[in-house]
């Protein structure tokens, strides 16, 4: 029974849970300290864990906005400091504790756990200076993996176009900082070893504290650094301890200004650089041009001293021919002989001229032409008479006479000589006689010496 | 032979030509091949400078 002073009008659930909340306001901005258990993640981003000590337990969640922004995400086992506030959701029930911040509660023991990755990781030898990737000479394009917003990118970018006017630039936005920054941050550089649209990736933030670079000494995310197929460049900006990051980075840069320097070359030094090398093959083909148009000259030269020699002595040698040549053509030895003959004629003409001119003058001097008729005439008739005397003599002794008158003459046929006497002949032997008409062949039939 | 050098290697033939020029044991004929060789090279290493494209792509993450 309720008593009397009891008897109001009774709340109705949701007043009373309306009331709890009300009360449970102050319960604002609390630490609590506790080890986490049952983390899974909800609907819509949500985490949901308790948080316990040995002896009680609290529901907790921590939102999606608020999980991108906490340092780390709680995991099973993990003692945490969460920071938030307690409220009692009438719906279910159940009070939880709406967690904003998370943060470690024992930074030495963290950094023991770095030091056991890192020491596992430089037995694999993922620290060797000979595992890591040499960055491209020149890369068309250039993949950035951090946070769109902030300077960072805004350096890079500055940097990268300063140095090199039409290079490439691809943003993969990721969160660099938060739970969800190790998953965020390797599944960039997973999609970007698969996409390929890039060459070379720049991982890079803005410096922070050792808490807020824990995704970088996370070992997801030196796990997807070391299986890029593309070069990894680090920019964390830090100026505390190295991050696990940064050693397996293949360089590591310190700020967006640097990394951008690694990565692109200075269009302006490549130009100058190549514009050098062309001056030197200009230089060299010049040069080269040059010396051998020079020995041309040298040539030149020579074959033009030599040459008149050379041709003086072939001038000679085809006057000499052609002389030959002159010499020994039909027309010119005609020629030639009509003078010759020409020459002789002349000289027999003048000779004769000369005999006639002697005589004439003899002839002149000596006789006058009455004595030379005279004597002419005279020796004539004289000339006459010896020969008359001499045909008359020639007549007598002639052969044919003594012929005619009888006589013949016999003539040996092998001797050919006449026979004067029996003697000179033998019998059988063949005889030719000649008779004052024809000729008779004997043979000798009887010889009577 | 040309077409697959990236500007770095383009960058080596054309200075591995450069030195073979300026030793000056090439005979004439050799070292007008080795300028035209070079001269290529040159070509490549330009071309390979502006082959770049400037733009600016994001790629954001493929929401869950």
């Amino acid at each position: 029974m309720l008593r009397p002073e009891e008897a109001q009008r009774p709340y109705t659930v949701t007043e009373l849970a309306n009331e709890i909340r009300r009360e449970l306001r102050p319960l604002t901005a609390m630490l609590v300290k506790g080890e986490v258990t049952g983390m899974k993640q909800g609907a819509g981003g949500h985490y949901n864990f308790s948080i316990r000590d040995g002896v009680s337990r609290l529901d907790a969640v921590l939102f999606a906005d608020d999980a991108r922004r906490v340092t780390t995400l709680p995991e099973d086992g993990q003692v945490f400091i969460f920071r938030g506030r307690v409220d009692f959701f009438g719906k279910t029930g159940r009070l939880s504790f709406i967690t904003d911040q998370v943060e470690f509660d024992d930074v030495g023991k963290l950094r023991a756990r770095l030091e056991e990755l890192k020491r596992r990781l430089e037995v694999e030898g993922a620290f060797a200076p000979g595992r890591k990737r040499r960055l491209p000479f020149l890369p068309q394009v250039v993949a950035l993996i951090t946070s769109p917003t902030g300077a960072v990118i805004h350096d890079l970018q500055e940097t990268i176009w300063e140095r090199y006017p039409n290079m490439g630039v691809v943003v993969y936005p990721v969160q660099v900082q938060g739970a969800a920054a190790p998953m965020s941050i390797s599944r960039a550089l997973r999609r970007c070893n698969e996409e390929g649209l890039a060459q070379v990736i720049v991982v890079a933030r803005g410096g922070g504290s050792f808490e807020e670079l824990y995704a970088f000494n996370t070992e997801i995310v030196a796990r997807a650094i070391l299986g890029s197929r593309l070069p990894v460049v680090t920019a964390l900006g830090h100026t505390s301890d190295r991050t696990v990051a940064d050693m397996v980075a293949d360089v590591e840069a310190r700020t967006p200004t640097e990394a951008g320097s690694r990565v692109v070359p200075k269009k302006a030094d490549l130009i100058a650089l190549l514009r050098e090398r062309e001056r030197r093959l200009d230089r060299e083909t010049n040069q080269r041009l040059l010396r051998e148009s020079e020995k041309l000259q040298v040539k030149r030269a020579r074959l033009v001293q030599i040459l008149p020699a050379m041709v003086r002595v072939r001038v000679d040698r085809l006057a000499h021919a052609a002389a030959n040549l002159a010499r020994l053509s039909p027309v010119q030895q005609v020629a030639r002989r009509e003078e010759a003959l020409r020459e002789r004629s002349r000289r027999l003409a003048a000779a004769g001229a000369a005999r006639m001119t002697r005589a004439r003058n003899a002839l002149a001097s000596r006789r006058a032409p009455d004595r030379l008729e005279r004597a002419l005439v005279e020796r004539f008739a004289t000339e006459q008479r010896r020969l008359d005397h001499l045909r008359q003599q020639l007549v007598a002794f002639s052969p044919e006479a003594v012929l005619a008158r009888g006589y013949s003459i016999t003539i040996d046929s092998e001797t050919g000589r006449v026979v004067r006497s029996a003697a000179e002949t033998a019998t059988n032997r063949k005889l030719r006689i000649r008779l004052a008409t024809g000729r008779l062949g004997a043979r000798v039939e009887e010889v009577e010496p | 032979m040309s077409e697959q050098l990236t500007y770095e290697q383009a960058l080596e033939k054309l200075d591995e030509k450069l030195k073979l020029l300026e030793d000056g044991d090439l005979s004439l004929e050799d070292a007008l091949k080795a300028v035209d060789e070079a001269r290529v090279y040159l070509k490549v290493c330009t071309e390979r400078l502006e082959a770049a494209r400037k733009k600016i792509e994001i790629r954001p993450e493929p929401s869950e």
